[in-house]
């Protein structure tokens, strides 16, 4: 078979380096290999390396974790008064996003049941206790979700939570370009959006800092209070 | 022959489609149809969409701010100013972990910022005399955690009432300090909760609070004032103690099952 390859048409490396983002360098040799247009490359595409070692109920846990994330985000900014001092059309739209982000949560951990993994403790210093800083935040956060879900979607294999997903996706895009809109910046800056693998979005929250050990307040100690 | 190598042309189109990409497949699901006169009709026969395996509800704004609260835990010893700026006077130290063990929390009374610009937060010290508040550095402190519950003790009427967002959720009996001992009134903060300890006297769950007993500072610790158990419930409701607040011990199990570490106490 002697058809055109990936590495072929693709000179300048661009597409193979977006497919070894979202699929692993190994897969993306195999198909520089491949012949373009074959099954197999189709195939290959559907099923990225992330997919051989996370099952549907990971992929739904860590969205919920994210979106737990995004939830307190918002709600806390909401508690403490910070989107309460924004100009209106900036509060409608973080009030907005943090009601979707609480509406996501709550059927995500429906959906998950007993399998939906336990509260993380937040912890965004001063992320969210300015308008300024919660913005610039926000921003940067509806950003990441959106390339999150373009990447975990392809590897989910149940077809209805591939429906729903792709739902959450697109609402999650209008989130970012609403956010951008309204920070002067262009809402859709780029033709295509790079997906982001699981992997990659679990180290770029581990550099926030925002997910914390949750403090000891319990003990068996016992009491050496007044009586 | 003209129809008939057009028809195998077609064919060849299809096949190549079929191994080349999804688009193929797309239109294998909607083959062309031949109308009544023998003309192609459009392709319409498109698959319904796949139905979400969920849909979130509707989305709903927060409410109005009732028994709303903040805390925080400390995440290191830190001086305590009297105003929200470095070279403010020191008034206390606020320690990172409790007598017992536990990380220190404090409630927020207040958010602030330096000249600089620097954020500070105003926390409710656990420190006499009650009722105080001193500014602290917001990097200081861990996330904040919040509450929607609020436990009024009536010293009076002694009983203990514990709201949420302004809902009474469950009423109980208390014993309070004796006359010598006074349960100090104020508002104050649960800072940890104690199970599984060896101790029938404060029952089987005791929570610390922020409020010390002003007349007995030589106890153990400092004199905090607890919300616990006890193995002498004829004596709840009643003054009696040295400043906890008692509780029977379904009341506080009750109680333990409703009331986070970081809930406003108001006692009166």
């Amino acid at each position: 078979m002697n058809g055109p390859t990936l590495g072929s048409v693709d000179r300048d490396g661009a597409l193979t380096e977006a497919v070894a983002d979202l699929c692993g360098s190994t897969r993306a040799e195999f198909l520089r290999r491949s012949a373009l247009g074959g099954a197999a490359m189709l195939a290959a595409l559907a099923a990225p390396a992330e997919a051989a070692t996370l099952s549907d109920v990971d992929i739904l846990n860590f969205g919920l974790r994210f979106e737990r994330l995004q939830a307190t985000f918002y709600t806390q900014a909401d508690e403490m008064g910070t989107i309460g001092a924004m100009a209106a059309a900036k509060r409608t739209w973080a009030e907005t996003l943090g009601a979707h982000e609480r509406a996501h949560v709550k059927i995500i951990k429906t959906v998950l049941g007993p399998k939906a993994e336990g509260r993380p403790t937040f912890d965004f210093g001063e992320a969210n206790e300015t308008p300024a800083a919660f913005t610039k935040t926000a921003v940067a956060m509806e950003d990441l979700t959106v390339a999150l879900l373009t990447g975990v979607t392809p590897i989910v294999r149940d077809r209805g939570l591939v429906a729903a997903l792709f739902g959450l996706l697109t609402v999650e895009a209008r989130h970012a370009a609403w956010a951008r809109h309204l920070t002067g910046a262009n809402p859709a800056p780029d033709a295509f959006d790079q997906p982001k693998t699981l992997h990659q979005v679990r180290g770029v929250i581990a550099r926030t800092r925002f997910v914390a050990r949750a403090p000891r307040t319990s003990a068996s100690h016992s009491p050496s209070f007044t009586g | 022959m003209r129809r008939r190598s057009a028809r195998r042309a077609r064919r060849v189109a299809v096949a190549v489609a079929l191994a080349g990409s999804a688009t193929a497949v797309a239109l294998l699901a909607a083959p062309s149809e031949r109308g009544p006169r023998g003309h192609a009709t459009a392709a319409v026969r498109v698959p319904p969409p796949v139905a979400p395996a969920f849909t979130p509800g509707p989305p709903r704004r927060l409410g109005p701010a009732r028994d709303r609260a903040l805390w925080a835990p400390v995440k290191h010893a830190v001086a305590v100013r009297s105003a929200p700026d470095a070279a403010a006077p020191r008034i206390a130290t606020l320690p990172a972990v409790t007598p017992e063990g536990t990380r220190n929390v404090v409630a927020i009374a207040r958010r602030g910022q330096d000249r600089r610009g620097g954020r500070w937060v105003e926390a409710r010290l656990a420190v006499l005399p009650n009722g105080r508040t001193g500014w602290v550095p917001r990097a200081a402190l861990g996330g904040y955690g919040t509450v929607h519950t609020r436990l009024v003790v009536d010293r009076r009427a002694l009983e203990a009432t514990l709201y949420r967002d302004g809902r009474v959720l469950l009423r109980a009996p208390v014993a309070v300090g004796a006359s010598g001992t006074p349960t100090p009134a104020g508002e104050f903060y649960v800072r940890n909760r104690l199970t599984r300890y060896r101790s029938a006297t404060y029952g089987p769950v005791a929570f610390g609070t922020s409020a010390r007993s002003p007349g007995v500072t030589d106890w153990p610790a400092g004199g905090f004032v607890g919300i616990h158990g006890t193995d002498r419930p004829d004596l709840v409701p009643g003054r009696v103690s040295h400043g906890c607040i008692r509780m029977r011990n379904p009341d506080i199990l009750a109680l333990a099952r409703r009331m986070p570490v970081g809930t406003p106490v108001i006692v009166r």
